[in-house]
């Protein structure tokens, strides 16, 4: 599913990620472990196209991403979801819009697309508040919201860049339970996470990053 | 259909959202349009009257006094296959005889005891509807005045000249003083998407998040900018509308000129089409320009 092999990248001559090389595979659940600056939020980012490789190369379903052209890039995004922290809803639209956005872009019909995201909001319990102005949703709703918005293409890989950050406890148990589920249905899912709660409750691989270097890797597919 | 909604809603709400913004770049476009518009008006006018000055010019073409009916009528058939000429009229000696002694009854006494006319016969030339221009008639007079069997020709060829010289430097004229006012019509146009841009960078980097290509993100700032242009050609056009319809008012009330205000015309439909094609072009332009600027290094 996911291949890198000697991935090596630097920031304005800083190293960011040494040599990492590593096989995901379908239907996995990988956690990225490490303090602040390890490299988890670059992997993500290699991964979803949004940086490109200094050295070596990116397998996704067998697309070469170092070698991807920038015109392909948002094609190959369509094939994942990404979740991050600062959970970017359009504040003044509703919860049925944001959702409903990557399937406008996909030029899905209105009745398709209306199946969809019921279907979306559902999984992620949100479907009451389809109406609401992302504005005035909690923390909580609007990380669902986005994980709605992530899983209402089906994706294949599901990332995920500190999804609980600016959450509670409670609410962390809760946006966890979701990623486990939609795990559990087969969708591969890859979270950059410090948050110890996170990493028992979904009991899958670690991957531990420090400075830019891979130091364990736990629970790999045998 | 679902996507066409979505540019043209995105579109409304960012015009919407940034209505300063959106009035600047209309009166922008508008003060360049009515400006460049001026220019086309008096280049379109003079032009107009050039064409029907063209139109009316006669060439007389005097033959051979001793020429046989034959080669006349041989010289008739090849002047009227000229491009530049519309129709020939063959004026007689006794023909120009009678004219002269209709315009002229008090004179006619100076003619006594002549005999037969004393006047050359002639051939009248009217060019052709679509106006040729100097050089066609300058081509065609040389033609003719190396022809054996003409003796002279005569037309009036200074001040038609001065005129296309005229309607050339207008035209210059117009390309130049259009040309640096689109120019500044674009940067504004641009810089009042760019504004569009920052206050929505937010919602761009979520579309680039959720696989939007640049195609999709740039189509309601480039309806937005159509929009923009199409308002501020339109605008101009009233104005220009305006400005004429008051010009053509005023001299007709002055007596000196009250001759000419038919002479003047308005912009005909395709050309006033034109002029809001225009807006809408430096309004894409604007956009394209921003657009590009801001999306080339981003993944």
């Amino acid at each position: 599913m996911i291949q890198l092999f000697h991935v090596t990248k630097y920031y304005d001559g800083c190293l960011a990620l040494s040599d990492i090389s590593l096989r995901i595979e379908k239907g996995e659940c990988v956690l990225l472990t490490g303090p602040s600056g390890a490299g988890k939020t670059t992997l993500l980012k290699l991964i979803f196209g949004a940086e490109h490789p200094d050295e070596g190369q990116i397998l996704v379903q067998n697309r070469n991403i170092a070698r991807l052209r920038r015109s392909d890039i948002p094609y190959h995004r369509r094939t994942m979801g990404y979740v991050l922290q600062d959970f970017k809803l359009l504040p003044q639209r509703t919860v049925f819009e944001n959702v409903a956005l990557p399937l406008i872009i996909r030029g899905l019909s209105s009745f398709e697309s209306r199946r969809k995201v019921t279907e979306a909001l559902r999984a992620v319990g949100m479907e009451h508040k389809k109406s609401t102005i992302a504005f005035v949703l909690s923390a909580g709703e609007q990380q669902r919201a986005c994980i709605a918005r992530a899983i209402v293409n089906s994706p294949i890989i599901l990332l995920a860049d500190e999804p609980t950050g600016n959450l509670d406890p409670q609410l962390t148990t809760e946006i966890a339970a979701l990623f486990k589920a939609i795990n559990t249905r087969g969708t591969t899912v890859m979270m950059a996470t410090h948050n110890r709660q996170v990493v028992e409750q979904l009991n899958g691989r670690i991957l531990r990053l420090d400075c830019g270097h891979l130091l364990s890797d736990q629970g790999a597919y045998t | 259909m679902k996507r066409f909604w979505y540019f043209i809603r995105e579109a409304y709400t960012s015009i919407h959202t940034h209505q300063a913004s959106t009035l600047i770049g209309i009166v922008t476009t508008a003060f360049t349009l009515t400006s460049f518009g001026i220019f086309l008006l008096l280049y379109h006018n003079v032009h107009n009257i050039l064409g029907r000055v063209q139109h009316n010019i006669q060439i007389i073409v005097y033959p051979k006094d001793n020429i046989e009916p034959g080669k006349l009528h041989d010289l008739q058939q090849a002047i009227k296959t000229e491009p530049a000429v519309d129709s020939l009229i063959f004026i007689s000696k006794q023909d120009a005889l009678t004219e002269f002694t209709h315009q002229f009854p008090d004179e006619v006494y100076l003619l006594e005891g002549l005999g037969e006319s004393p006047f050359p016969a002639s051939l009248v030339l009217t060019m052709a509807a679509k106006t040729p221009t100097t050089d066609m008639i300058s081509n065609l007079v040389n033609r003719l005045q190396h022809n054996p069997d003409i003796e002279r020709v005569r037309y009036n060829r200074d001040w038609i000249e001065r005129l296309t010289l005229l309607s050339a430097y207008m035209e210059l004229g117009a390309l130049v003083v259009g040309g640096i006012l689109a120019l500044a019509s674009i940067t504004i146009i641009a810089n009042t998407v760019q504004l569009a841009f920052y206050a929505r960078e937010q919602e761009i980097e979520i579309l680039r998040l959720i696989g939007a290509t640049s195609l999709f993100i740039s189509i309601p700032y480039l309806i937005e900018g159509a929009i923009l242009g199409a308002a501020g050609g339109g605008v101009a056009l009233g104005f220009l509308r305006g400005g004429f319809e008051l010009f053509t008012h005023k001299i007709q009330g002055l007596s000196v000129f009250g001759g000419f205000s038919s002479v003047f015309e308005f912009f005909p439909l395709p050309l006033s089409l034109l002029l809001i094609g225009g807006g809408i072009l430096m309004g894409c332009l604007g956009t394209l320009t921003t657009i590009y600027g801001s999306m080339r290094f981003r993944l």
